[in-house]
């Protein structure tokens, strides 16, 4: 920034207060119309999660994780459960692993109908807000069904998982899933080919995926770049039943700029995502085997862990979600927790990407990004 | 043509007045109805003395330390005086799955509001008694 400019700077403050920005704030350096500097701060939301899960047992542990995102809390505390099995070295049985799966997809379609709605709201299209949350409340339903809690659902645990499938939760997943299927190309058509959107969006936020790997961005913000990066593939866990199902990682190649994604494409990335979780549940559903759905040794085995380090780890909505977790020999809890949530690398981009933009632009920057406040404040 | 088309409109608006007019409304008229709740729900406990053998595994698996067991009460039979603290509950079901011994359950019971913060920390007495019925108690049902 030159002398000159900083002469009719103005600093403004996005957040905490401002509706759009509900426990976060940047503080914008502002000429005229057009933000030249942006600092982003964290630290509103700071639960001290990694300090409280030093206190807990291994089978306590989640329900602090699934607390970091109720959006998607049955991918959020699978990373930890992950590392203890990892550490405890036990396998979960079949059933468990295809149920935890369907379950883990279905969340993540859940957090992404939100992000639509929430994304829209921001940009001013309320129909395009209440409709997908008509939708979410089936898939709500269904976690209540299963679990007996809508958001905080404490599902999986060491060993395998805690609640089964019964004929109601597979008659209430089905039919959320077939709503959605019904709606889906309807919500795409409303969105993808409104032209307020589309100018809107269209040009902003672009950044190629060279960018995108150097600020650590993951999930739907790098595979809109064309880069089929996702955990789900790379790393093929073996408590997950992943390998069960025919499917590609979702990618969005736009031909008017390879390899770099603005945010329209990142909203056609999300779409994608959506119909992939829905072909993955469908495939699995007809596949669930009979059995235990947990381990009592296995689980048993987790009450006390051997001195040892794993690394859990799960494609979020949001992207690469892990905790790093280290055990002394025969400890109840761990000695340390590390987690690494996915909206920090894309809340701290926000540095590089608004300067330049126009201040109205710069809540689509962020929502495009699809960050989440408990995420980067742990 | 154009009078068809007019009349086509004025009949599809009529179709929605009508529907619109004799649907159920989606909403509830809380609290005098409520919706039915899963089987499965995590609302408040209740506590079965007969089966409770005060071995204190509820309270060991319960990760906010809401739950206590006052093993110097002799007024209870068996020593189990369990004490609930719903200011601290996170309804996370791990007490419930910890009892091996069928004495501790949730019930349907998710509203819990109280005009005091004294008045949510639930005696022996009281979490074993469900002073209304989970779903009837509003006494006035309109569905």
């Amino acid at each position: 920034m030159s002398p000159d400019i900083r002469d009719e700077a103005v600093e403004m403050w996005f957040g905490p207060q401002h509706v759009s920005a509900h426990g976060w704030a940047a503080k914008l350096t502002v000429v005229g119309d057009f933000i030249v500097e942006c600092d982003p701060h964290a630290g509103y939301f700071h639960r001290s999660a990694e300090k409280v899960l030093e206190f807990r047992t291994f089978k306590q542990g989640p329900l602090v994780l699934e607390r970091m995102c109720m959006l998607e809390a049955f991918l959020a505390e699978y990373p930890y459960i992950s590392a203890v099995e990892q550490i405890a070295g036990v396998e979960v049985p079949e059933r468990a692993k295809v149920l935890r799966t369907i379950m883990m997809e279905a969340s993540r379609i859940h957090s992404l109908q939100f992000w639509w709605g929430q994304f829209s709201a921001e940009l001013g299209l309320f129909a395009m807000t209440l409709w997908p949350w008509v939708d979410r409340e089936f898939f709500l339903d269904t976690f209540e069904e299963l679990t007996g809690s809508r958001h905080a659902v404490s599902f999986s645990t060491p060993g395998g998982v805690r609640y089964d499938f019964n004929e109601k939760v597979l008659k209430k997943l089905d039919r959320a899933l077939q709503r959605l299927e019904q709606h889906l190309p309807k919500f795409k058509d409303m969105l993808l080919r409104s032209p307020t959107f589309r100018m809107r969006t269209k040009g902003i936020a672009l950044f190629s995926y060279e960018d995108a790997l150097r600020w650590g961005l993951s999930g739907p913000n790098i595979k809109a770049c064309g880069v089929p990066m996702d955990l789900r593939k790379d790393w093929p866990d073996l408590n997950l039943a992943y390998d069960l199902v025919d499917w590609e990682v979702p990618v969005v190649d736009n031909p008017d700029h390879p390899g770099q994604s603005d945010a329209y494409d990142r909203m056609v990335q999300r779409f994608l995502e959506v119909e992939t979780s829905i072909n993955i549940i469908r495939q699995l559903l007809p596949q669930i085997p009979e059995g235990p759905i947990v381990d009592p040794k296995a689980r048993a085995k987790t009450n006390r862990l051997p001195a040892g380090e794993a690394y859990g780890r799960v494609e979020g909505t949001r992207g690469v979600t892990t905790v790093w977790l280290k055990t002394t020999e025969k400890a109840q809890t761990p000695y340390r927790a590390k987690i690494r949530g996915p909206c920090f690398a894309s809340y701290y981009s926000l540095k590089h990407l608004v300067p330049g933009s126009t201040f109205a632009d710069f809540i689509v920057v962020f929502g495009s990004l699809d960050p989440y406040p408990g995420w980067w404040d742990r | 043509m154009g009078m068809i088309r007019v009349l086509g409109d004025i009949f599809r608006v009529l179709k929605h007045i009508v529907r619109q007019t004799f649907s159920r409304p989606f909403t509830y008229f809380y609290p005098f109805e409520d919706r039915e709740y899963p089987e499965r729900t995590r609302g408040r406990h209740i506590h079965i003395r007969e089966n409770c053998t005060a071995c204190g595994q509820c309270v060991r698996a319960c990760p906010v330390v809401a739950i206590r067991i006052d093993k110097s009460d002799r007024k209870y039979e068996k020593d189990a005086a369990l004490y609930f603290d719903y200011t601290r509950c996170i309804f996370c079901g791990l007490c419930v799955e910890a009892c091996r011994f069928n004495a501790l359950f949730h019930t349907p019971v998710v509203d819990l509001s109280e005009p005091s913060r004294e008045a949510l920390h639930y005696d022996p007495e009281r979490i074993e008694t469900l002073e209304r019925e989970p779903l009837e108690w509003r006494g006035r049902r309109f569905r």
